[in-house]
């Protein structure tokens, strides 16, 4: 890291002492924004300065997406105002935030999968011919790469970068059109430790030119390299501080009321004997190329193994092949002595698995159906829930209360459309319906992505029960923490091979972290 | 000020009937503007429209009996749609069933009476259903797009039934046209009340409706029809089988449409001919979305385009206007419906622009 440009005190100081003469770049002021009847913020008020990393922070569900989308222009706050350099602004699209000069890079990214890097960072952009010039963006573009020191092939096609390339395409989108805002929702989920300083550099750079960052984070280590911070709780703002006087267990107390052991406590526990055993697992992705290339991972009864690793290394299809959704080239899956191997997915669920998937939306929950009777997919044929192929709404009705007071899901009622929940809490809609269903095993792809401590928390000690009853637990997670916190032990993934096994107790970040980025340890080397 | 259109988190009960009226008041004040074009009394065209489709009862009875097959065509698309399958094909289905229904009265002849009529349904249901099938097994094994399949396979069965009718062994030897022969009279579907048209296929329709209803609301295959249509891929990771569910609902959708070709054939035209269906395979379609893929409301929409079509003849004969006009009033009724039915699923707001 280059010593001078990384200087947030400067910004920080004319935010604690010198501010009158620094105007707001965005100011929010008593802003409420309500989905029917639930408050997402309620009379909320900060301001961003030109030249600063402004982190918003909060549980989920306490309405850090949902300022954003209305700075962005998606939604429309009932009341209240919203300020661009001290002029109000009623935003009615994205497409007028970024003519204001606002981008955001969305928690999923929205890029064409099957179209280049440079055809996605210029589709967005308002040409004033209906002809693209793609020759002088190009160029531009890698005036901008060369700028901020990403490298990046503007002809790959996206489905052929990793998951954290994706975002630098996110981040070069946002550079080309000239925006004075970049809002980040939960950038450095799918990043490497590495990554992620790289990212704050170039949010450095870009704070440089006066440019402001808004970055909505979970990660206390995150949030730490901010100017300053906004918490949220339940769509208020609790208080604004600037990061040099604060301290992560200040934010965390803010942030959820109460004070918390970050981390849950992992009793001893011996495990009994394997229980899922996987040889030299191959597969393909959708796409025809290689994406296991032979797994070994045993995972023994009562144990928790961690997978750690970048998102995008083979973690989707590995949980895909053992649930039966993707086929298996070459290599067995062994289920407490039985090989079922490309079985279809409703005898592996029937053997015992369950999966908790990383793209709830996509993958674990249908969004248009109640919570109920998300509950009970997969089940949806089996009494109590059907007998002779007729739904019982009796019992659907009375597990789904029973699950929601058990699993505290923050819903009206059972019959809620799930779209309407928050990311937490359609996260406990998966759980509560996979842990009810699985038997033996549970499988489980970053479940703690975007999640806020409070429910990761939550979950954790789930987990831990379920290990206490003689469940094989495999997760993947990119959040070293987690998987120190409670797996038995942790593996690392890169490019579709198991590239480490350590016992938790033994293993250390840095290693770890390096052979995230499939570096041999070598820490002479720079970082990527 | 500026409008914008915002989509709403579940549909609208309120708007959805408010949209009905305005469609319904929006569609009389656009149908008497073209008719005073046309130079017609708007007056007595209007009163010769209810007249013809409610006025009597043998007015309704036309209407109900011209409802039938829309209910049946209705409901067959909704099993698919509900899917998000997207079956073109109820039109060819619907031939299939009436030629599959046809040939089985063509080999059993009359001679037990109506006891065949159980059969025939089955054979109706089950050629329109294989044929509906066929489609979903072309997507299920080699993802064949179902739009392409159904379609085309609706050219496939009318030319066929035009070979057996023109030159093969179905034709009425006694006849100019390229029909069967009239199908005996005892294995007519038997009427409702006796001096009607009206037939026992439109409470076989209803009842179809009422059991499509039950089945995708209350069953466990109808939940995993809507959970696949709603997302394939969360329904594949629960074990649903994609494939089979496919399969499945384009054999329901396309029996129920098979079904509506063995009702017209032996209950209303009494003989197979490329005639029987007056699109209604293709309004079906229509009529399922105006009724937002519900079964019930299906039954009152298919109702309401029966009164159209009868309500219209009695107008042209009263009015004189000419029969294209008929026909613009149903596009201008279809096309107000369509765009008022946006109201129920998105709100537009006028917003200050401060």
């Amino acid at each position: 890291m280059c010593g001078e440009k990384t200087a947030p005190q400067s910004v920080a100081k004319q935010v604690s002492g010198r501010g009158p003469e620094l105007r707001p770049f965005l100011k929010v002021e008593n802003v409420t924004k309500r989905f029917h009847q639930v408050v997402a913020n309620d009379k909320l008020s900060f301001d961003v300065l030109p030249g600063e990393i402004h982190c918003l922070l909060g549980e989920n569900g306490a309405g850090k997406s949902t300022i954003a989308e209305c700075i962005y222009g998606i939604h429309h706050q009932e009341e209240g105002t919203i300020y661009i350099n001290d002029k109000p602004v009623a935003l009615s699209s994205p497409a007028e935030a970024i003519s204001t000069g606002i981008g955001m890079v969305h928690q999923h990214f929205v890029l064409v999968e099957s179209l280049s890097v440079l055809e996605n960072i210029v589709i967005g952009t308002e040409a004033a011919t209906p002809i693209l010039d793609f020759k002088e963006a190009e160029a531009s573009i890698r005036t901008i790469c060369e700028r901020f020191d990403v490298h990046i092939d503007l002809h790959a096609k996206i489905w052929q970068l990793p998951v954290g390339q994706q975002q630098w395409v996110e981040i070069l989108k946002a550079l080309f059109l000239k925006v004075r805002l970049l809002i980040m929702d939960e950038p450095t989920a799918v990043l490497t430790p590495q990554e992620v300083q790289r990212l704050f550099r170039i949010f450095r750079e870009m704070t440089e030119d006066g440019m402001s960052v808004i970055l909505i984070s979970h990660k206390l280590d995150d949030v730490m390299r901010s100017d300053r911070v906004t918490v949220l709780r339940r769509g208020k703002n609790v208080g604004t501080v600037t990061t040099s006087n604060t301290s992560k267990s200040e934010l965390t107390n803010m942030m959820i009321g109460r004070e918390v052991e970050l981390r849950v406590k992992r009793d001893a526990h011996e495990h009994s004997g394997p229980l899922l055993e996987i040889r030299g697992l191959r597969a393909k992705n959708d796409f025809g190329a290689e994406k296991l290339s032979g797994i070994d991972i045993t995972v023994n009864r009562g144990e928790i193994v961690g997978i750690a690793g970048v998102a995008g290394n083979g973690q989707g299809e590995l949980f895909e092949t053992l649930m039966g959704v993707r086929k298996a080239t070459d290599g067995t899956v062994i289920l407490e002595g039985d090989n079922i191997t490309n079985f279809s997915t409703h005898n592996i669920q029937k053997k015992g698995m369950g999966y908790i998937p990383d793209d709830r939306f996509s993958a674990g929950l249908i969004g248009d159906f109640d919570v109920q009777s998300n509950l009970i997919l997969g089940a949806h044929k089996e009494p109590p829930f059907a007998s002779k192929g007729i739904l019982n709404f009796s019992k659907i009705k009375e597990f789904a209360q029973k699950s929601i007071d058990d699993f505290e899901i923050k819903t009206p009622s059972e019959a809620a459309i799930c779209r309407t929940l928050s990311g937490g809490n359609a996260q406990k809609v998966i759980v509560a319906r996979e842990f009810a269903q699985a038997t033996k095993v549970v499988l489980a792809n970053q479940p703690s992505r975007g999640l806020d401590v409070g429910v990761i928390e939550y979950m954790h000690e789930r987990l831990l029960d379920k290990r206490r009853s003689e469940f094989g637990i495999l997760m993947a997670s990119e959040e070293l923490d987690e998987l120190f916190g409670i797996c038995d032990r942790v593996l690392v993934m890169f490019k579709g091979k198991i590239l480490g096994d350590f016992r938790s107790e033994d293993a250390d970040i840095e290693t770890i972290g390096l052979l995230m980025a499939g570096q041999k340890v070598s820490p002479t080397r720079k970082p990527v | 000020m500026s409008l914008t259109i915002e989509k709403r988190l579940a549909p609208s009960k309120k708007w959805m009937v408010l949209s009905i009226l305005f469609a319904l008041v929006g569609s009389a004040i656009a149908s008497a503007l073209l008719l005073r074009v046309t130079g017609a009394d708007v007056g007595v065209a209007f009163a010769a429209f209810f007249d013809g489709a409610f006025g009597s009862s043998r007015a309704i009875n036309k209407t109900l009996l011209r409802a039938t097959p829309l209910i049946l065509t209705g409901i067959a698309v909704t099993v698919a749609f509900r899917a998000k399958i997207w079956n073109i094909g109820a039109e060819g289905q619907l031939y299939a069933g009436a030629m599959a229904s046809y040939w089985i009265y063509f080999i059993i002849g009359p001679d037990i009476g109506l006891f065949i009529l159980p059969v025939l349904f089955l054979a109706g249901f089950a050629g329109g259903g294989l044929y509906g099938g066929l489609a979903g097994f072309l997507k299920s094994r080699f993802q064949v797009n179902e739009v392409l399949t159904t379609v085309m396979l609706n050219y496939v069965i009318t030319y066929f039934m035009s070979y057996m009718l023109v030159s093969g062994p179905w034709r009425d030897p006694a006849s100019y046209y390229a029909q069967t022969p009239r199908i005996d009279k005892s294995v007519w579907l038997p009427k409702i009340m006796s001096g009607n048209k009206l037939h026992i296929g439109f409470i076989i329709a209803v009842l179809c409706a009422i059991a499509v209803y039950i089945m995708l609301t209350r069953s466990s295959l109808g939940y995993e029809i809507r959970a696949v249509g709603h997302n394939t891929r969360t329904s594949m990771f629960k074990g649903i089988n994609i494939g089979r569910t496919a399969i499945l609902v384009m054999l329901i959708s396309g029996g129920l449409a098979g079904l509506a070709g063995m009702i017209e054939v032996f209950g209303v035209s009494h003989r197979l001919s490329a005639e029987i269906s007056h699109g209604y395979g293709f309004t079906g379609i229509i009529i399922a979305m105006l009724a937002i893929l519900n079964p019930i409301a299906i039954i009152f929409v298919a109702i309401l385009f029966g009164a159209f079509y009868v309500g219209g003849l009695t107008m042209q004969v009263a009015t004189g206007v000419p029969s294209v006009i008929t026909s613009a009033i149903e596009a201008i009724i279809l096309l107000l419906f369509l765009s008022a039915s946006t109201l129920t699923r998105f709100q537009i707001t006028w917003k200050d622009k401060t």
